[in-house]
């Protein structure tokens, strides 16, 4: 739960995952650790939630605690929810309204770039989930096995996560340059053909893009270590003597265990795709042909043309999907009661 | 003290090793090139990336960074972002703290909906609401302007904030808490000076993480800012790809500077930064 509070994964951690199985769970995860006591486990929740009720005299400074976050709430993510499902059954361009009930729907489900672009969010979201959430899990695991430098390493593979989508728009558009860019140099060099346009060639636009973001795998290899930081080490020491190799105790031993954290990555990578706006909106525009745009950037055109309920009616539909992945893929890697 | 990775390392075949430090190597490489590539580009002249001769810089000039501050005046934007960044973490930081502390300790009606509520936005995708928020923002005067985009980032790091702060919270024993109270403390007097420093290392963490987060931000700086006077550096950078003719080389310094800035944050302050997002990612 708390991972925050000292975070120092693997070196000491096998000390701790040793004492975390000589005493099972407290009710705080709470582990000893040379007599310290640490909060390191962030499966279990720490403590059942506090029941106290409000001491006398205190319900009002209570209020006026609760308050910034309830205006900051309220303003930003209530009112703009509530207009939102209100105004998707109009036709609004901020002044003028018009109830027009489903027509927004039924002009989203005639236009054939919505489709476009509902199957370009797929297809980026598809990109995360079989390609860079594996690659990510993959790196998380062997780099818990702890090879000699893998605190440089995990530096150096997390570093493009905190890259904004902006720059790495920028990053890219040189990139793929067709004439000054590195990947037709590089192939020109290898002697292979390298004058593709590769964002503005319809074969390969949307590769180009998922290729932008597939190996931005820094969060996903975080949440992996954190997670084996907590199998106890009894587990791979038994394995050991029993004579299985490092390959079988990924795979027999780490793998099985990860699946609650393999559905958070994927939960939140699916997230980050179902409103992919910056990179493409900067990249490509959406182009060629459409070939690359995003339901956000859909949403975001009929926001630019004045058609604001159209616009949130598009919203609508990315947050349902949102909400739909949401229980699927809790459902299929069966994710804790925790809310998210 | 036995280490057992140690142990794991010692019956590794050489076979093994080569195996990991391949595929470790393999991905570093494809993670980073495009990256480091950019970088080493903003030592390079323009006629050298418009070419696209060569990967290290030939001949090495710092011209770029020259450009960055004096034709397009990078550190204005610059500065607005670390006004946005940083009032927007503070903002985030108190309001999400004053929420955390009684949602963790007392029970009282209409708790658990406000909690599953507040945590329930860390699941919205934003962009959906790009119109109604626009909408808000203009209607309370804030459209275009500096504090609105301080408000708009603390109200946007919100939800994140609360949910790490609130999971600290419940994990942090209240026998300290509930001794001032008995003593006479009164709430905030409880709140600053008792709970205030226990939660310290937990407001450090979420402190990078929305940071960081705000310093990267381009879709909200796009929908309510206009004025180029109140640009953040997101805006700038997707400006230079339409204008990539016109300041080559300043523009590969400037975007190599913004980037920086996180990337810095996060060698400083690793351990804050990974731990936060775990903690966020895993509530």
């Amino acid at each position: 739960m708390s991972a925050f509070t000292k975070h120092r994964p693997p070196r000491s951690a096998s000390r701790k995952r040793r004492a975390a199985a000589a005493e099972p769970a407290g009710p705080g995860g709470q582990v000893r650790d040379g007599g310290r006591a640490r909060r390191r486990n962030h499966r279990r929740p720490a403590k059942p939630v506090a029941g106290t009720r409000i001491p006398r005299g205190m319900r009002g400074p209570v209020a006026v605690s609760l308050l910034p976050g309830l205006l900051l709430f309220g303003t930003f993510f209530l009112v703009p929810v509530f207009v939102l499902v209100a105004t998707a059954f109009a036709r609004w361009g901020g002044l003028d309204f018009a109830w027009v009930g489903l027509d927004n729907y039924r002009q989203m489900f005639d236009d054939p770039v919505f489709f476009k672009a509902m199957v370009n969010t797929l297809f980026y979201a598809a990109a995360s989930v079989f390609i860079q959430v594996p690659l990510g899990v993959g790196v998380g695991m062997v780099l818990a096995l702890r090879p000699r430098g893998w605190k440089a390493l995990r530096t150096i593979i997390f570093i493009p996560f905190v890259i904004s989508g902006a720059a790495y728009a920028l990053i890219f558009s040189m990139f793929y340059n067709p004439r000054a860019g590195l990947l037709n140099n590089a192939l020109g060099a290898l002697g292979l053909p390298g004058d593709r346009d590769w964002l503005f060639d319809t074969a390969t636009a949307r590769w180009a893009v998922a290729g932008t973001f597939v190996f931005v795998i820094g969060f996903v290899v975080v949440l992996v270590m954190a997670e084996i930081a907590s199998i106890p080490t009894e587990m791979y020491e038994a394995a050991s003597v029993d004579g299985a190799s490092t390959w079988q105790q990924l795979t027999r031993i780490t793998l099985p265990l990860l699946r609650n954290v393999i559905g958070t990555a994927i939960l939140i990578r699916l997230l980050v795709d179902i409103g992919m706006f910056d990179l493409v909106y900067i990249l490509t525009a959406g182009g060629p042909d459409d070939a690359t745009a995003t339901l956000a950037l859909y949403a975001y055109r009929a926001y630019l043309n004045g058609e604001w309920g159209y616009a949130n009616a598009v919203g609508s539909v990315i947050i349902v999907i949102g909400l739909v992945l949401i229980v699927t893929v809790r459902r299929t890697f069966r994710i804790g009661e925790r809310a998210l | 003290m036995i280490d057992s990775g140690t142990v794991t390392i010692r019956r590794r075949s050489a076979w093994t090793n080569t195996l990991i430090y391949g595929f470790l190597g393999i991905v570093a490489l494809l993670a980073l090139t495009p990256t480091v590539w950019v970088m080493l580009s903003s030592f390079k002249t323009g006629e050298q990336i418009f070419t696209g001769n060569g990967f290290w810089p030939s001949p090495f000039t710092t011209q770029g960074f020259v450009d960055a501050f004096t034709q397009i005046h990078l550190h204005e934007y610059m500065l607005n972002t670390l006004l946005y960044a940083g009032l927007g973490t503070v903002g985030a930081l108190a309001s999400a703290f004053l929420a955390a502390y009684p949602l963790a300790r007392f029970s009282f009606r209409g708790r658990n909906a406000l909690v599953a509520l507040f945590s329930l936005a860390l699941a919205l995708p934003l962009v959906g609401l790009a119109t109604p928020v626009f909408f808000v923002v203009r209607a309370l005067g804030l459209f275009d302007s500096q504090i609105g985009m301080v408000i708009v980032y603390s109200a946007l790091q919100f939800p994140f904030t609360f949910v790490v702060l609130r999971a600290f919270l419940l994990a942090t024993p209240p026998e300290l808490e509930e001794a001032a109270m008995i003593d006479g403390a009164g709430y905030f007097t409880t709140l600053f000076r008792v709970v205030l420093p226990l939660t310290r290392p937990a407001l450090a963490t979420v402190a990078v993480v929305a940071f960081v987060n705000i310093w990267n931000e381009f879709f909200f700086a796009n929908l309510l800012l206009v004025s180029e006077e109140n640009r953040n550096v997101q805006l700038v950078l997707a400006g230079f790809k339409s204008q990539f003719g016109f300041n080559v080389t300043g523009a590969v310094a400037g975007a190599t500077l913004v980037m920086l800035v996180p990337i810095c944050l996060f060698l400083i302050l690793q351990r804050q930064v990974i731990a936060g997002l775990t903690a966020g990612a895993v509530k």
